[in-house]
């Protein structure tokens, strides 16, 4: 096994030329054969639905179980009166596994609507749900604040609250000084709200103890976590806990790590010794887990009067629950997105009552994006410059912060390709100039985006089989975007073989260990190890360094020659991490805990950047804004599988336009939580919303960063999308959204 | 308690009778019963389509369908739709070929809806195709690949 | 969910005596698509349920008739929205069903049980710990300084300000539809403006149905004004989803683009489906101009009452009115 830290061959891999690999699965998931976690059905199932909390906040003061007791087939009902002998897993960014640090059920304290209060499992799901209903409790309430500006919130700054060197504000020369120093200045606040990630796969799973062992199937981003962390709160071996989520029914953040539903469930099902399913209904997903909190952004930009930026000063406050505080880095992209000598950023965090709210899509960058690139847009408008012009006279060299390089840096091709393929040199510039014969008003609005690339600690094992076939073992989840893909692809193209003769299992605990994918790490650093790991089996093959490999041949070759390989196959493992990432990680990792590298690198620092154009229109009458087209062009480094990637572009471009027109969780100060938490209320773009998408890729790979070449996409693509439809609203009808999303009442 | 029902309808051709509590949805009957996992669960209240089948050729929500109510109905599932060789049906293939699914947990829904969205005639032009396309949220946002797919095998080409 | 028993009828007698029968609070199913769906809220808890959706009484469509059109309460929505007579000849009417829900559920969904659809206050339908006058007499009205950005501006009281979110029931009274209902008191002709009721003191009344009457035929008078006609809908997304504000106008146009018939309701606004007098005063003799869809859209709303969240479909519903009547005249004079 080598263990390589970041390989230290820069060379250019052979890898193949850009073909057009349809998704890996594509047929199982067309054809319903795909199993998800909720799809596996053990024979003897029971079935499990949660109670939760009607109060906002308070003590449990009654729980009256009787008549949900009563309901024949109810086998079960867990609350915080039995003794379920579980403790908290941790907070998943304080060395621990959970969303929050909260284990519901564990004692009479309710922190926010929503909160679990008991779990009945019942032979039948219409006897679980049906006793569900019938469960009765009484609070002591108490008072809660679950909006910023309510009072007995509670603001911390992040610096004193979490003393980490990544986490302290960024301060690079005098921003203030040179802000008031400044002849053309910009002082405004931005505002995103609460959303929800809302995966179509709801959370839940099954839960089944072969033995003392436990298997658990759930669509999960963080399969490692989930073991971990079961062990932890149930107090047994990792090795006792076997998570497996072949496919993940999307995750954007939401399943990125344990859940609070799970602990209660491996405990019913070892008290009933059956299998126990929990689907959460819809509504309670809006409280189960994460969501993207709301923040309130200052933004200060100060320039020439050429536009030439001298200051950027970022102000931010993100909402917080009580107990936890997610580690926000909106100044890390505003602070390098552009040249800007003198910067200054300060992080607060506003406790309130509600889950501990996480990671949704670009958690950081989408807002912090909205808040400059709007800023920036009415820069370019005070300036009286073209805002690609203003943006490509912006341009950084080196990184402003650190001083350091960019491992690579293609923002100005981004913008000056996208304004080619967008037709950006035919826009009026003035607002309003744009109007169709019926008097729908047009409007065309660019923004950028950045995104640091992070490398994460990732085991791949190939077994090389006598067939001739392939078999990757990696630790890493497909919730989508295409990882199975981009990894097949890679095994194939080295070794010259088809992709079909190469098979991917990822996401399951029982071959290999799982560190967190999110970030949009996954396909970066699982490629990464894999790369190593095809080294090595060449190695073991015999075959030379590059070109193509007759697998069978060469696996029956190694098995004459070594005869302790068994003849059957060939295996060769790979652990990789991120450069300059201490032992430790790796060790995290196989703990399940997170242990990203990046964006600063010893030599380097790295990002992934983009330019998205949009074109909006505004009907006269109900002036409900439609994206009627977007470009958007990606600097992620090599792409690593064309038809995938483009895909994560064009569903984060739709993502984009819920993000800025519609996706809003609505909270009622009265009831605390959230109120529209159905899929009919939380508005997320329909097919008849989205217009046409072009995408397209500066493709340059970046070798400074690693050997693949690969930058990360999944995240950058949505970032900036939602300001450049706000700025294309702007141009459209000469009023400046600055807080999202954008509805008819607001154009009106 | 509730009195059970006897309910017999086909599923993909095939004949099943089953004793039903009325409170069943036909979703939770194909999946927790008759062990057809390909149709999903996303909302469990007509709000999102994942559960889409057919049910006498007619595409509808089978969450929201009491099991009790397809009595002497025929219901058509993902797992009805590709050949009995395996083949995929020419809209399965065009959803690969124009890659209109990323974690695929719409998919099956999508493809019981664009299968009937061409019979119904309402993929004549890429507005009908989005418009009645639309009962069926795709959060990984594959749209337009799904609108390319549908269109390609209603046998168009864009426009 | 809780337990009920279910009854499916071979005849619409069978069904008048089941219901009759199985006793009050029980509920007829149609398409289910409300009712199984408030069923799975708890919000809806019949002991028994008798199922009506498949009775051939309530099957059927003509749309050719010389004086009036009529739909069985069994008919699809998909299949009238789809109705190509009615497509051409009363467009208002087939649009409110084709944009309204999706595909898959109008091909469940019956054009009976679509006029007695609940609300979609998500006060009503979240259950506790929300109080709700219609779901709990007496309990109150989160949605009154609550979240009302979609709550009614027209027919609601101190008790309740939920919207009476279907379409198809907007585009109807416009035409004066009329229904026919049978009960096991014999059958009786009831026209559509008297189904609904406003909440005033009993929000949980929301029609003047007996528990155990059955809509059997919807029947509309012909109209020359069909052909000028629309509904327009105006939603947060493109589709699937209910009406910010919709208007159902139909118009004939005599010479120099005078109005002689009109014909206006709003949706989405309402406590009820809401037919507008005053706008189609403004309009009578009037030439169709921006100006005077503009003031009749303005007189739509004259008693309009704002809550915190919701002012702003005062001047939305104004504009749809408007739109309306801009396309609608436009199709009168094809
Ligand atoms: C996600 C979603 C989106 C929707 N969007 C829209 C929309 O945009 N616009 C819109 O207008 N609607 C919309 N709807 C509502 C839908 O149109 C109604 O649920 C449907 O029309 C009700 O008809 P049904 O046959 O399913 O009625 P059921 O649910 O079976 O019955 C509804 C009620 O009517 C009673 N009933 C039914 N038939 C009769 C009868 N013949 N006589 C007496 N009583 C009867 C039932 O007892 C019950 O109380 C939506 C629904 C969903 C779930
Ligand atoms: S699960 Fe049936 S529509 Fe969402
Ligand atoms: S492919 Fe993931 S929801 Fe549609």
């Amino acid at each position: 096994m080598t263990d390589t830290e970041e390989s230290g061959d820069r060379t250019a891999h052979p890898w193949p030329p850009v073909e057009r690999t349809p998704r890996v699965g594509a047929r199982e998931k067309v054809t319903g054969a795909a199993r998800y976690g909720a799809d596996h059905a053990p024979p003897g199932l029971a079935y499990a639905i949660p109670v939760v909390a009607t109060a906002g906040k308070g003590r449990i003061t009654g729980l009256d179980t009787a008549e949900a007791a009563a309901v024949p087939g109810v086998l079960l009902i867990l609350s915080h009166l039995d003794d379920l002998g579980i403790a908290p897993a941790g907070y998943v960014m304080a060395d621990g596994y959970a969303f929050q640090s909260l284990q519901p059920l564990l004692d009479d304290r309710i922190a926010y609507r929503g909160q679990p209060i008991a779990l009945v499992v019942a032979d039948t799901l219409v006897a679980a749900v049906h006793a569900a209903g019938l469960v009765r409790a009484a609070y002591d309430e108490e008072p809660f604040a679950v909006e910023l500006d309510a009072a007995g919130t509670e603001t911390v700054l992040q610096e004193e609250a979490l003393p980490l060197p990544f986490l302290a504000d960024v301060v690079v020369g005098d921003a203030d000084g040179a802000y008031e120093r400044s002849p053309l200045r910009v002082d405004a606040v931005y505002e995103t709200g609460p959303q929800h990630q809302v995966p179509m796969e709801l959370i839940g799973g099954v839960a089944e103890w072969h033995g003392d062992t436990l298997v658990v199937h759930e669509g999960t981003q963080s399969a490692g976590a989930l073991r971990g962390g079961l062990a932890r709160q149930l107090g047994i071996d990792p090795d006792r806990v076997q998570v497996i989520t072949p496919y993940v029914g999307g995750g954007f953040g939401q399943k990125n790590s344990l859940q609070p539903h799970l602990a209660p469930l491996a405990v019913a099902a070892r008290r009933l010794g059956r299998p126990v399913k929990l689907v959460l209904p819809r509504a309670h997903t809006f409280h189960a887990a994460s969501f993207r909190p709301v923040s309130r952004h200052r933004v200060r930009l100060g320039a020439d009067r050429s536009g030439r930026l001298l200051a950027a000063i970022h102000e931010v406050d993100q909402q917080a629950s009580r107990r936890d505080l997610l580690p926000a880095t909106y100044t890390e992209i505003t602070s390098r997105l552009y040249g800007i000598s003198s910067f200054r950023g300060r992080q607060r965090h506003v406790r309130t009552d509600v889950q501990t709210p996480g990671y949704m899509r670009a958690p950081f960058e989408h807002p912090a994006a909205f808040a400059l690139e709007s800023a920036l847009d009415e820069l370019a408008c005070a300036a009286g410059r073209d805002p690609v012009e203003l943006r490509l006279s912006n341009d950084a060299g080196a990184d402003p912060v650190t001083g350091k390089p960019f491992s690579s840096r293609h923002l100005a091709a981004c913008l000056r390709r996208g304004a080619e393929l967008f037709g950006w040199a035919e826009r009026p510039p003035d607002p309003g100039s744009m109007r169709e014969t019926d008097g729908t008003l047009v409007g065309w609005g660019v923004a950028a985006g950045a995104y640091p690339v992070m490398t994460v600690p990732v085991l791949a094992r190939l077994r090389a089989r006598a067939d001739g076939r392939v078999l990757a073992e990696v630790g890493g989840h497909e919730m989508g975007q295409g990882i199975t893909t981009a990894l097949a692809r890679a095994v194939a193209g080295d070794l010259g073989i088809g992709v079909d003769r190469v098979d991917v299992v990822v996401g399951d605990t029982r071959v290999v260990p799982h560190h967190l994918t999110a970030g949009a790490w996954g396909t970066n650093s699982t490629l990464l190890a894999v790369h190593a790991a095809l080294l090595e089996l060449r190695a073991r093959l015999g075959v030379p360094r590059e070109g193509p490999v007759d697998v069978a041949a060469a696996v029956a070759a190694a098995g004459r020659s070594a005869p302790e390989q068994d003849g059957a196959e060939v295996v060769a493992e790979a652990l990789t991490k991120g450069p300059g990432q201490p032992p430790e990680a790796v060790d995290r990792m196989r703990a399940g805990l997170v242990a990203p590298a990046g964006p600063e690198y010893p030599g380097h620092v790295a990002f992934s950047f983009i330019a998205h154009f949009a074109e909006v229109r505004v009907a006269p009458a109900a002036p409900r804004v439609r994206v009627s087209r977007v470009v958007s062009v990606a600097d992620c480094g090599r792409v690593a599988s064309p038809v995938t990637a483009e895909a994560q572009v064009r569903g984060a471009v739709v993502w984009g336009i819920g993000a800025a027109l519609s996706e809003h969780s609505e909270v009622d100060p009265r009831f605390g939580g959230f109120v529209n938490a159905d899929l009919a209320d939380y508005v997320i773009p329909v097919n008849a919303d989205v217009g046409r998408i072009e995408v397209a890729f500066v493709g340059e790979p970046d070798f400074t960063l690693n050997p693949t070449g690969v930058k990360t996409l999944g995240e950058v693509a949505l970032v900036g999308v939602a300001p450049a439809i706000a700025n294309a609203v702007f141009h459209a009808t000469g009023r400046r959204p600055r807080s999202l999303p954008i509805r008819v009442e607001d154009l009106l | 308690m509730t009195s059970e029902v006897v309910t017999e309808f086909t599923v993909n051709g095939q004949a099943v009778r089953l004793d039903l509590d009325p409170r069943e949805s036909l979703l939770d009957v194909l999946r927790e019963r008759l062990g057809l996992t390909g149709s999903k669960k996303g909302c469990d209240h007509g709000q999102c389509g994942a559960c889409t089948v057919h049910v006498d050729g007619r595409r509808v929500v089978s969450c929201l369908l009491p099991a009790v109510q397809v009595n002497g109905r025929s219901v058509r599932t993902i797992e009805g739709v590709a050949g009995p060789d395996g083949a995929l049906h020419p809209l399965q293939q065009a959803f690969v070929d124009h890659d209109a699914l990323q974690c695929g947990y719409c998919t099956p829904g999508q493809v019981m809806s664009g299968l009937a969205c061409i019979a119904e005639g309402n993929a004549g032009a890429d507005d009908d195709i989005r418009e009645h396309m639309s009962g069926n949220l795709c959060r990984c946002g594959a749209y337009p690949g799904i609108l390319a797919a549908v269109r390609a095998a209603a046998g168009r080409r864009e426009g | 969910m809780r337990p009920y028993t279910y009854t499916a009828p071979a005849t619409l007698e069978e069904a008048v005596r089941a219901l009759s029968e199985a006793g009050p609070g029980t509920k007829v199913l149609a398409g289910g698509t409300t009712l199984f769906d408030l069923m799975k809220l708890d919000i809806e808890t019949p002991p028994a349920v008798v199922d009506i959706r498949a009775l051939p009484e309530l099957a059927g469509i003509d749309t050719a008739g010389p004086r009036e059109l009529t739909f069985g309460a069994g008919a699809l929505m998909a299949d009238v929205a789809a109705d190509p007579l009615l497509r051409r000849d009363y467009p208002a009417l087939a649009e409110s069903l084709a944009k309204a829900a999706s595909q898959q559920l109008r091909n469940m969904a019956t054009v009976g049980g679509n006029l007695l659809q609940r609300t979609r206050c998500t006060y009503f339908r979240g259950g506790p710990p929300f109080p709700c006058n219609k779901r709990l007499p007496g309990s109150g009205c989160a949605a009154i300084g609550g979240l009302d950005r979609g709550h009614a501006l027209l027919g609601g009281g101190d008790a309740c300000v939920a919207t009476y979110p279907g379409d198809w029931a907007v585009a109807l009274i416009a035409f004066d539809a009329v229904l026919d209902v049978t009960g096991p008191r014999g059958t009786r002709t009831l026209p559509l403006a008297g189904l609904h009721v406003e909440p005033g003191e009993r929000p949980d009344r929301e029609h003047t149905l007996a528990w155990d009457e059955i809509v059997t035929r919807i029947r509309v008078p012909v109209t020359a004004a069909g052909r000028g006609s629309t509904y327009h809908k105006v939603r947060d997304r493109e589709s699937y989803a209910f009406a910010l504000a919709s208007a159902a106008v139909a118009v004939t146009l005599g010479e120099g683009g005078a109005v002689e018939e009109c014909r206006v309701a709003v949706g989405g606004v309402a406590t009820r489906p809401w037919r507008c007098p005053s706008a189609e005063e403004e309009l009578a003799g009037a030439v169709l101009d921006r100006r005077s869809a503009r003031r009749a859209g303005a007189a739509a709303f004259a008693g309009a009452r704002a809550g915190t969240h919701n002012a702003f479909r005062i001047e939305l519903g104004i504009r749809t009115v408007a739109e309306a009547l801009r396309i609608a005249g436009e199709r009168a004079l094809r």
